[in-house]
């Protein structure tokens, strides 16, 4: 009786969780093993579906136009990464020392996150215009420039890079001053009556424990911009030539603009391992500070 | 002690600056953009760009009413509300039992969640793309709602999870001893407990879907289209139309400034907590 009711009792928590199941197999078993098999076709959306084994992935890495895809996705993740965790953290840090209420310029400083990637792409098409954009005229003053942005491929991916600066710092800022908030005072004030500098309690007792949660953020980070395909898509397109273009607006035009879904696929599924076996390297390197 | 109080002076001064600095590099696009949106034809194409000039709506009315602007706007919002729903109700009871009930492979499902979150988009999009051609979900508001319900689904449980775990375990047994299902603890007390959360989870959710383009573009056409859409059919190349973009770009800004304006606080918990989580 006990043992039928135990069952009971699970078979009714599995209920719980039976929607949650069948929305991941609906969504990321069936895409997932839809998106295998179709990497090793050459299917068109049409009629033409034959097998054609491993074509699209041994085309994919020989061909030099995908390896400057994947370059600029990495050039691009790592700057716009490492940019946003120095500045977000040391923003956080700066705003931790404040004596005023912080609760209106934290609202200010997370305006960016607000905004939606393709109206943060198209906004600064509009400041980033060569001849009459307000970037141009305002770097002027400081005599730099005119500067072409997105028209010339020696700037135009780090004026992507600059955009999502712009976009995703805030997104380090709150979590680091979250992190900061958090930490325990007396450490602290036992160090400054020992007379020890702001340097020196910043770097000994504070980072330290705050490494674990900054590793975390770097995390999420790297696989967003990795990811990367709105303020892409909604300002150079992947252009000038291929300066800009990354992954996903790769994948997006071989599917859409030249129906090719078989090599669009096969991207997709090297990429998703990328981004796995990057995220994995990571964790176990957080695993390892966090153990240390 | 001379020389320690100065330097602390001048590390209050400079904090105080870089902070002032930095809000200014926020708000700075936002309201030259704004700015556009409300200068005339002529006044927008100005060299060099005018700091003063007299503000004309004519740009918002041009767009609102003779483009289909205005419908992507109001399929977002019909679209956003349908995800929120679907992700709360399928979140909700998935978070209760992850957090108290007994059930083995809960951490299967934690991993599982955590590779949804993980993944590109166009590795859902396309094969989604062909089984929504064949069932007619394409181009529909509840197929692309179901899209967005999946990508909110993970941080809707681990955000929920949280909150749930601050709810004492012990009343779970007094409820049952009463004769509560699991279903009634669930609904009578654990939601009615957790509101704020409950309102902060539905906050973040719709700003990820009112922002959301990649799955927009890859699976509506135009009964459906989201107004991230909408927005990006200003993008002309050719055509300089800076008062329609920046216009539509604002209309689309609203709604979330507002949000951000009444559930700041929940939003920076549900970011940190995701982080966290995540």
């Amino acid at each position: 009786m006990a043992k039928a009711l135990q069952t009971l009792g699970s078979l009714s928590a599995f209920w719980f969780i039976f929607p949650c199941l069948l929305t991941l197999i609906f969504t990321s078993v069936y895409p997932v093993s839809f998106g295998i098999i179709v990497s090793l076709t050459n299917w068109n959306w049409g009629n033409q579906l034959d097998y054609v084994g491993f074509e699209n992935y041994l085309n994919l890495l020989s061909d030099p136009e995908f390896w400057v895809v994947v370059g600029n996705t990495i050039t691009f993740a790592i700057s716009a990464t490492a940019i946003e965790i120095a500045l977000g953290f040391y923003l956080a840090v700066q705003v931790e020392k404040l004596r005023i209420p912080t609760e209106l310029i934290r609202a200010m400083l997370m305006l960016p996150l607000m905004v939606s990637g393709i109206v943060v792409a198209l906004m600064s098409k509009v400041m980033f215009d060569p001849f009459l954009g307000i970037i141009n005229h305002l770097i002027r003053i400081f005599g730099i420039g005119p500067s072409a942005f997105y028209g010339a491929a020696k700037t135009a991916m780090s004026s992507i890079v600059a955009v999502d600066v712009w976009w995703q710092t805030a997104f380090v800022f709150v979590i680091m001053l979250a992190g900061l908030r958090g930490l325990p005072n007396d450490p602290i004030e036992a160090a400054r009556v020992e007379g020890a500098s702001e340097f020196t309690i910043f770097w000994k007792i504070r980072f330290p424990i705050l490494r674990s949660l900054l590793l975390t953020v770097v995390i999420i980070r790297i696989i967003d911009t990795l990811k990367v395909f709105d303020i892409v898509f909604g300002t150079t397109g992947g252009g000038p030539g291929l300066a800009t273009e990354v992954v996903q607006t790769f994948v997006y035009r071989t599917a859409y603009s030249y129906q090719q879904i078989g090599k669009a696929m096969a991207t997709m599924i090297l990429f998703s391992l990328l981004i796995l076996s990057i995220s994995i390297a990571l964790q176990s390197l957080q695993r390892k500070v966090e153990s240390s | 002690m001379w020389r320690q109080t100065i330097q602390a002076r001048f590390s209050k001064l400079w904090a105080y600056l870089f902070t002032g600095s930095m809000i200014l590099f926020s708000l700075f696009p936002v309201y030259w953009v704004l700015t556009v949106s409300l200068k005339s034809k002529r006044d927008s194409l100005s060299n060099p760009p005018l700091w003063l000039f007299e503000p004309v709506t004519s740009s918002y009315t041009k767009i609102w009413n003779h483009d289909t602007f205005k419908d992507t706007f109001f399929n977002s919002i019909i679209i956003t509300l349908i995800g929120i729903a679907l992700s709360l109700a399928i979140a909700l009871p998935t978070a209760y039992a992850l957090v108290r009930l007994r059930l083995r492979g809960k951490n299967l499902v934690g991993i599982w969640l955590i590779l949804a979150y993980m993944l590109p988009e166009f590795l859902f999009v396309l094969p989604m793309f062909s089984l929504y051609q064949w069932t007619g979900l394409y181009d529909t508001h509840l197929g692309l709602a179901l899209m967005y319900q999946v990508h909110v689904l993970p941080l809707s449980i681990w955000l929920l999870s949280s909150f749930f775990r601050e709810i004492n375990p012990a009343i779970d047994e007094a409820a049952r001893i009463e004769g509560c299902s699991n279903w009634q603890i669930l609904t009578r007390i654990y939601i009615p407990c957790t509101l704020p959360g409950l309102v902060a989870t539905a906050i973040l959710n719709a700003i990820w879907i009112w922002n959301e383009l990649a799955i927009a573009l890859g699976l509506t056409f135009s009964n459906a289209q989201t107004v991230t859409l909408g927005v990006t059919s200003f993008r002309g190349y050719a055509a300089l139309d800076w008062g329609a973009m920046t216009a539509a770009s604002i209309i689309a800004i609203i709604p979330m400034l507002l949000f951000a304006a009444v559930a700041q606080k929940h939003i920076v918990k549900g970011l940190t907590l995701g982080a966290v989580k995540g």
